[in-house]
């Protein structure tokens, strides 16, 4: 609830809000809004500009562009869900276990320091390469781009969360390691956390378009933002509606994101709040 | 008096008319071309690869003995004579005298010989020839002689088409190279332009050949006088073709190839560039498994899937304006005595019911099919959605796969992973060149009566017999269907309304000989 | 401190071991191999082995990797199999555009970025700091190459001001003029990554502002402006100065999209494209050039750490 308050003093974080809230309900009810079938073709009809049928206009195929940014909606929030989910999950496992136990920290982060070290467009670029187009592949891959950042700041974190009296308090006391983890250290996390996953959402939503755009990102017959951008870019003179649209949702719903973490970071603890990677 | 007045006259005229020579000649050279293209060639060795973009870019450099005239009729070009000997089982062909390779060394039968021997063990489009040779030798210094195990028709379409074809390299060059393409600095040829350097990423470089042999003949096609123009020509790449268009219009490019479909109508009509069609269409073609899985050996479900697939809305789709496409179902174009209309009933159907009813009677029952598309190529991925949306609507499961060029080409190997695949054909001057007239290109079509077809068509020596047997094979295609070809679609390029030379349309890949800026 | 350095150097080696056994492994784990790709779509299986053997694709991965890594450690990173050239060289051709584009992306993001956070943390939510904000945030939210397009649009073919692409080189011809080939990517590039910056430098200044020392400063009597500049900035620099190192490394390597667009010849798109074609040896040489820089420019900055706080010795 504290949270929430935060929003009312930026106004504009506040209507990024009601965006991405807006942005949640056309993912869920997709079927439901959109006005056509998202791969349904009908050549005759392509590259219309919007209409009263054609709501923002048809693509090169007779596609409506309006249903399939609905169902995109749908495809981009999945997929950084998806990746903030398997790079925060694998990312407090690692980053917990070398913060913690001394004696697996030096393998464990010479590991991740090392796949920081490769630029995270190539890394997802190979990773996609070697197992095939697909939205789980995908997420896997860009998931993995943010699980060595994501690690990082954890650990930090728990490095700085140790030292903290109460749970040096705690340890002498005598409670079992798991307890301190679970009640103590991941606790102190979640609101650092959240904000990182604000950002994480943002930056792979991009990172995802991008890898649309180069032709090796969320298979084509999945109606994606991205994909639509690197489908349509070709068409910039001549039928800019193919960019708009996808673009503006784009760049809204990342811009929403960094409003949001930039809003709930100024409320977190100074301590935590450098650890904290956004814009 | 008078006689003064005369001599001067003369005088006068002489050397206005020197000037005025010398003005046309100087307007005429000269200049650097900037050629914008879509990506970099893997190599310039003609032998080894059949990009298209390398033989567009090669042309200038290599030569080969015949070449082709604007009808697509194989004319001679290294070679002077030709006598065809013990009906049709000997080629003995006589070579230009006097033409320099661009290191200097005179051209003659032993160059010749080296270069047809690594190209017919190494070379794309070797073998076809070759597996019907007896053997070739130089018989004489500017005279080489070919003798076949059988009368074999297609042997001068096959040494006129330089894509992956046999170009003449010196002798130095050709017998030490094999399977691996050759290196920069062995890029010696006879044409007009010289390679002078390839800078990754920025650019390949040719310059004028000061020393060029020239035909006498005016310039037909691909034949006939070849004269270089510019000092100088540059390819550049540039993959993106909003970037291409967009560096035309803005001057820092004088031609910019494969431009997009659906840009096509507002092009023709701006007045910063001119668009010119490539007139050797290329065809979408899907290959149909005959070695393995559900589609085997099974015509019929093989003629359900045909004839539930209406190509017009797929070309549509994929290519853009009614210019540039023709939802023509006979494999060569009506351009050449080739056309034939076998089969063309059961082309373009669009026939759900007929379809849904043959595939009842072949016994499908819902088997999976894997249809395997690229995305590297936009009207690849563009066509299968269309075509995979028909199928579906009749009632096929197919698993529509995409990936990209590299891996699908590896998978493509493999019988057990696909049941379908789709690629697209260039034009080829022969249909013997036809992929899927050869038994090891993926797809291997090897039925008996195939094979009998084929053994015919490659030793009938008639131009109009041969014709028959063709129309004989494209009914078997129809029938047995081992591919299924979508129609014929054209490229087109734009360039700057400075340059005079280019026709409104080109046979198969842009020359740039014989232009020049105005 | 000497010691520290030996020390960081001394353990980039196993770093690196490692990093080109990841690289190798991926890259090979990738279905399709080169020389199906460089013969073409109606080469024979046979033909394709044929390149295949004569590339040495066919012998065991150890094998190819213990020769890789042999060349390596002597500084021959192989041939690239689509150029017929040494690995190196044509890292070094692409080199050039790259290193510029970094570092004029560099200059843009400093010129515009930290006067900005400064002005921003000075002015505390007042409207210029809420207008910067949201105008750097807005640029770090759109796609780069529809930033990129629409600059080429109306600067290239519209105005005609600028050239629309392509990079000839300037250390081969000495034409500085060809730096107006990079104005548009560099500000392509620079307009998202200047967010960062200017975030950092705004933040970390009003963090340390808060700080004691500072409040020590102003009890000694300093003037404000005093205050400001010398003790705040240069503690602020830290965070600046690391997210700049990553920045530059980023746009190093990283710019495959800009570079496309724009048609430039750098490493970004040399990588993709590698990738694309399966040239082993320039995808692998690459990613472990690309790592050493990395692991180079943290060493740096650590130690630029050591310069800007006092408080902060290594041993």
């Amino acid at each position: 609830m504290k949270f929430l308050s935060a929003f009312y003093k930026r106004k504009i974080a506040f209507a990024g809000l009601i965006f991405i809230s807006l942005l949640v309900v056309f993912a869920v009810f997709a079927p439901f809004i959109a006005t056509f079938d998202p791969q349904g073709m009908n050549p005759v009809d392509k590259l219309r500009s919007p209409d009263s049928t054609y709501f923002f206009g048809t693509d090169n195929f007779g596609r409506d562009i309006f249903s399939r940014v609905v169902y995109g909606a749908r495809t981009s929030l999945t997929g950084s869900a998806g990746v903030i989910l398997f790079s925060l999950s694998i990312g407090v496992l690692i980053g917990v276990s070398s913060g913690y136990f001394r004696k697996i920290e030096p393998y464990l982060m010479r590991l991740i320091d090392v796949l920081m070290a490769f630029p995270p467009l190539l890394l997802a670029l190979v990773l996609v390469s070697i197992l095939g187009r697909g939205m789980g592949n995908v997420i896997i891959a860009v998931g993995a781009t943010y699980l060595t950042r994501t690690t990082r700041i954890v650990y930090g974190l728990t490095l700085k969360l140790r030292e903290e009296p109460y749970i040096e308090a705690a340890i002498s006391s005598g409670v079992k390691q798991k307890w301190i983890i679970l009640k103590h250290i991941l606790p102190n996390m979640m609101s650092p956390l959240i904000v990182q996953a604000t950002f994480t959402f943002a930056f792979s939503l991009l990172d995802m378009a991008a890898l649309d755009f180069l032709g090796l990102g969320i298979p084509p017959s999945i109606p994606s933002w991205g994909n639509m951008l690197s489908e349509g870019r070709m068409y910039l003179t001549r039928a800019p509606w193919l960019l708009i649209f996808p673009g503006a949702c784009i760049v809204l719903t990342v811009l929403s994101f960094n409003l949001a973490g930039d809003v709930l970071r100024d409320r977190l603890d100074p301590h935590f709040r450098r650890d904290i990677e956004g814009v | 008096m008078n006689k003064w007045i005369r001599t001067v006259t003369v005088l006068g005229i002489c050397f206005l008319l020197l000037a005025a020579a010398g003005m046309a000649f100087a307007a005429e050279k000269g200049g650097m071309l900037r050629v914008a293209v879509i990506d970099e060639p893997p190599t310039l060795d003609q032998h080894v690869v059949t990009s298209d973009l390398t033989t567009m870019i090669a042309q200038h450099i290599f030569e080969g003995l015949y070449t082709f005239d604007s009808k697509y009729s194989p004319v001679p070009l290294l070679v002077k004579s030709e006598e065809i000997k013990d009906g049709g089982k000997i080629a003995v062909l006589g070579l230009r005298e006097g033409v320099k390779f661009h290191n200097g060394k005179e051209l003659d039968a032993e160059d010749v010989l080296a270069s047809m021997e690594r190209w017919g063990k190494f070379g794309a489009r070797g073998p076809v020839l070759f597996s019907n040779l007896e053997k070739v030798e130089a018989t004489g210094k500017y005279e080489v002689t070919l003798t076949f195990k059988a009368p074999f028709a297609p042997w001068k379409n096959l040494l006129a088409f330089m894509n992956g074809g046999p170009v003449i390299y010196p002798k130095d060059v050709a017998s030490s190279a094999e399977k691996t393409p050759i290196t920069p600095d062995q890029y010696i040829g006879t044409g007009p332009y010289k390679f002078a350097e390839r800078n990754p990423g920025r650019y390949i470089k040719l310059v004028r050949n000061e020393e060029y042999a020239y035909r006498a003949e005016p310039a037909d096609g691909y034949a006939g006088k070849r004269e270089a123009l510019f000092d100088e020509i540059r390819f550049i790449p540039v993959p993106d073709v909003g970037t291409r268009v967009n560096g035309v219009k803005a001057g820092d490019y004088d031609y910019a190839e494969q431009i997009l479909g659906d840009l096509f109508n507002s092009l023709k009509d701006d007045p910063s560039v001119v668009t010119t069609v490539n007139q050797g269409a290329n065809q979408g073609m899907m290959f149909f498994n005959s070695r393995n899985g559900v589609l085997k050996d099974n015509f019929k479900l093989r003629q359900a899937l045909q004839a539930s697939v209406n190509m017009e809305p797929v070309l549509q789709s994929a290519i853009g304006p009614v210019e540039l496409w023709k939802a023509s179902g006979s494999f060569m174009p009506e351009t050449t005595l080739w056309y034939s209309k076998a089969g063309l009933d059961r082309f373009s159907a669009g026939n759900q019911e007929l379809a849904k009813k043959l595939a009842k009677e072949a016994g499908y029952n819902g088997e999976k099919i894997t249809f395997m598309a690229s995305t590297s190529y936009k009207f690849h991925y563009d066509s299968t959605l269309v075509i995979v949306k028909q199928l579906q609507e009749a009632g096929f499961n197919i698993d529509h796969q995409i990936y990209d060029w590299a891996t699908l080409i590896s998978k493509r190997g493999d019988p057990t992973q696909w049941d379908i695949f789709f690629t697209h054909h260039g034009f080829v001057p022969d249909p013997i060149l036809y992929t899927f007239m050869s038994e090891s290109y993926p797809g291997w079509w090897t039925t008996d009566t195939k094979k009998a077809l084929a053994a015919e068509f490659a030793g009938t020596l008639d131009a109009t017999k041969r014709k028959e047997v063709w129309d004989k094979i494209q009914a078997l295609v129809y029938e047995e269907v081992p591919v299924m070809k979508t129609g014929d679609h054209f490229t087109y390029d734009i360039y700057s309304p400075r340059l005079q030379g280019l026709s409104a349309s080109s046979l198969i890949w842009p020359k740039f000989w014989g232009v020049r800026f105005k | 401190m000497l010691s520290y350095i030996v020390r960081r150097i001394g353990s980039m080696i196993p770093s690196l071991l490692l990093a080109s056994i990841i690289v190798f492994s991926f890259i090979h784990l990738i279905p399709g191999d080169p020389a199906q790709i460089m013969l073409g779509d109606q080469a024979t299986p046979e033909q394709v082995q044929g390149l295949r053997e004569a590339m040495g694709l066919d012998r065991p991965l150890y094998v190819q990797y213990g020769r890789w890594l042999s060349g390596v450690v002597r500084g021959d990173f192989g041939n690239s199999i689509f150029f017929h050239q040494p690995v190196l060289d044509v890292i070094l051709d692409r080199a050039e555009t790259s290193i510029f584009i970094a570092v004029f992306s560099m200059l843009l993001i400093i010129l515009v970025g930290v006067p900005i956070g400064i002005l921003s943390a000075v002015r505390y939510n007042s409207w210029p700091d809420q207008l910067f904000s949201g105008l750097s945030m807005f640029f770090a939210s759109v796609p780069t190459f529809w930033l990129g397009l629409n600059l080429m649009l109306l600067f290239s073919v519209i105005l005609r001001w600028l050239p629309t692409s392509g990079f000839p080189s300037i250390l081969e011809s000495g034409n500085w003029s060809n730096l107006r080939y990079l104005v548009l990517p560099c500000i392509t590039l620079a307009a998202p990554n200047s967010a960062l910056i200017i975030r950092l430098t705004r933040s970390s200044m009003l963090d340390v502002a808060k700080a004691d020392y500072v409040k020590t400063a102003r009890a000694k009597g300093l003037s404000e402006g005093a205050v400001n500049i010398r003790h705040i900035f240069r503690n602020s620099l830290i965070s600046v100065v690391s997210a700049l190192g990553f920045t530059f490394v980023a746009l190093m390597a990283g710019t495959v999209v800009t570079e496309t667009v724009f048609s430039l010849p750098g490493i970004g798109r040399l990588v993709v494209e590698s990738v694309l074609r399966r040239d082993y040896p320039t995808i692998q040489g690459i990613i472990l050039i690309i790592a050493f820089l990395y692991m180079v420019i943290n060493l740096l900055v650590d130690l630029s750490f050591a310069i800007l706080d006092p408080r902060i010795r290594y041993s």
